[in-house]
């Protein structure tokens, strides 16, 4: 019973969430006229509101607030997989480098091209390479023993660390280095509906794959001889689960930017609602995270008069809150 | 046709041999000892029958069936395994972990079913754990543990458990609990155990009870000698593979003769 109504809560949390936050923004427009428009939607009549107001709402906070959902989401459930892929607590989404990956990307092209577009693809072409690369190195060890492939991981995240440094320092400080900074400390200020397309692709692949592969994921964390001795072919899996949390980070850093935070205390404060069966425990993050990262988004929009950058609030206010969980809990399922 | 048979097996790290013509086999209803020395590659072994490594040369067959030609899951239906020690990561509950055992006929895709969740419970209820089926295993005493783990052996539904020295680091009375339930799982069950053991007296114990055991000593590089714990645990077969002294007691209980065998000094 109480399992039934966590679960129901889980699900309408995001959702609520998403709900209210087409009703938030800098531009005033009042709660009955969005209803109203709501209602026309729903019920296909047209209403007199302005076209202003249509654009506000349906082409800017709510793609804006599902953009959010998703990347919020899914760095939540792809740290979760990697914390059971790699049997340790203390991995997040970004482990195997794909968030410093994707920030070489993204500072190369705004050094180079400056466009909404070759920033996307040089993110995610980068996030990509990075893990690749992680891979590789971990495969020196013949068989890609879990210890390796995160060695990899902290080694290729250094290097492109570096080269993001290399790359501030010859970007012109005028313009182009805050745009970096910026685009480092994560936004979602970028989001459109055509934005959202793109980007909501490889995130819809990555997701359902690690959603279906996620009870898997418990026999993969009782680590490789046991796991295979219970007839799992743990290179096969492994491989996808690396894959499919990938494809989704990738896809959530190239259009987001970095994001800390998110992928590694989201999935503990899963573990406290749900306990560590992944089989809840994945979708649980996911709900948890995408819920988590719109609520910072709003409030990063609305406290101050310019955005304030996600990163800087998925900390300050993520970090607190988390001491508190663990307070009321008392680290229960963790 | 035997259960599991070996034949011929040998394995090589990098051109070094680790152990060579390995020959025996294990039928229903049978436990077989595996003693030696550390390092002589008993767990290696092991991992060959398991799949999880594979031989350079020689047969497994399970049924007259050669494994190589077996899927990882197919296998995983034929033989479970206890391991030694279980590197706890996450505290998952004691139902949780027994549902693993599950997972060869669950499909990649998919999670345990209703049946598959009975299956488990039956499982626990077997080895009297079902108080513990939602705490997490992580709090558990090694003795709890160590049943655990052989409860997720049963859900896996095999006719084989391969256990690596399941008794290590247990104390005097869970390691007496643990040989007791194995010894009524395989007589009412009809279950085959392999078994590694630093013990010659588990060998005994079996035995003492009635169960068909035998003893594979495995000493320099192959197994010198497969056959009865009685026959095979001399005084000069521990003298030779230990280099200690020891001696064979027998005492009387009323029931059974119950043999041990006692270390007396070690030889230089």
């Amino acid at each position: 019973m109480k399992r039934k109504i966590i679960n129901v809560a889980l699900i309408i949390c995001p959702l609520s969430i998403v709900f209210l936050s087409l009703f938030i923004g800098r531009y005033p427009i009042s709660m009955v006229s969005i209803i109203s428009m709501l209602w026309s939607k729903l019920t296909y009549t047209p209403n007199n509101l302005p076209e202003l107001y249509q654009t506000v709402v349906w082409e800017i906070r709510m793609p804006r607030a599902i953009l959010g959902a998703l990347v919020g989401g899914v760095l939540a459930m792809s740290g979760a997989a990697f914390q059971g892929l790699f049997r340790n607590p203390l991995v997040s989404s970004g482990i195997l480098g794909v968030s410093s990956g994707a920030g070489f990307g993204a500072a190369l092209a705004i050094l180079l091209f400056n466009t909404q577009a070759t920033i996307y693809l040089f993110a995610f072409g980068f996030a990509l390479l990075a893990v690749l690369i992680s891979y590789l190195i971990g495969k020196v060890y013949n068989t890609a023993p879990t210890i390796m492939l995160v060695l990899g991981g902290t080694i290729v995240s250094s290097a492109f660390a570096a080269l993001i440094s290399f790359i501030k320092y010859v970007a012109d400080p005028a313009d182009k280095l805050p745009a970096i900074v910026f685009w480092l400390m994560g936004s979602l200020a970028s989001a459109s509906l055509q934005e959202l397309w793109i980007a909501g692709m490889p995130m819809l692949i990555g997701m359902v794959g690690i959603w279906a592969l996620r009870w898997r994921i418990n026999v993969l964390s009782m680590g490789d001889r046991e796991a295979r001795s219970l007839g799992i072919n743990t290179t096969l899996n492994k491989g996808l689960i690396v894959i499919f949390a990938t494809l989704a980070t990738a896809g959530a850093v190239a259009v987001s930017g970095t994001i800390g935070w998110v992928g590694l205390i989201i999935p503990h404060i899963g573990r406290m609602i749900v306990g560590n069966d992944n089989k809840l425990l994945i979708p649980a993050s996911f709900s948890l995270g995408a819920s988590f990262l719109i609520l910072i988004d709003l409030t990063g929009r609305m406290l101050t008069g310019s955005e304030i950058p996600l990163s800087i609030l998925t900390a300050l206010i993520g970090a607190p809150f988390f001491v508190y969980l663990l307070k009321i809990t008392k680290g229960k399922g963790w | 046709m035997a259960l599991l048979e070996v034949k011929d097996v040998a394995f090589r790290y990098d051109s070094l041999d680790l152990f060579y013509n390995v020959n025996f086999h294990i039928n229903p209803g049978e436990i077989l000892c595996l003693i030696g020395p550390n390092g002589c590659g008993k767990t290696t072994l092991l991992d060959c029958l398991l799949g999880t490594v594979k031989p350079q040369t020689g047969t497994i067959s399970l049924r007259g069936k050669d494994i190589k030609a077996l899927r990882p899951s197919d296998i995983a239906k034929h033989i479970a395994y206890v391991p030694q020690d279980h590197e706890k990561s996450f505290p998952y509950s004691v139902l949780d972990i027994v549902l693993m055992g599950r997972a060869p006929y669950t499909g990649m895709f998919s999670s345990p079913s209703l049946e598959d969740r009975h299956i488990a419970e039956a499982a626990l209820d077997l080895l009297g754990l079902k108080k513990l089926k939602e705490r997490p295993y992580t709090l558990l005493s090694g003795g709890e543990g160590q049943l655990v783990m052989l409860a997720r052996a049963l859900a896996q539904k095999t006719p084989i458990i391969v256990m690596d020295e399941p008794t290590a680091h247990l104390d005097f009375k869970h390691e007496l609990l643990i040989m007791e339930t194995i010894v009524q799982l395989v007589r009412e069950t009809g279950l085959a155990i392999i078994m590694a053991t630093h013990f010659p007296n588990h060998a005994f114990y079996f035995e003492n009870n009635h169960i068909t055991t035998s003893v594979a000593l495995m000493n320099q590089k192959t197994l010198t000698a497969v056959g009865s714990p009685t026959e095979i645990l001399s005084v000069e077969n521990i003298k030779s593979v230990y280099n200690i002294n020891a001696k064979i007691i027998s005492c009387a209980t009323g029931e059974n003769d119950l043999k041990q065998i006692i270390p007396i000094n070690t030889l230089v």
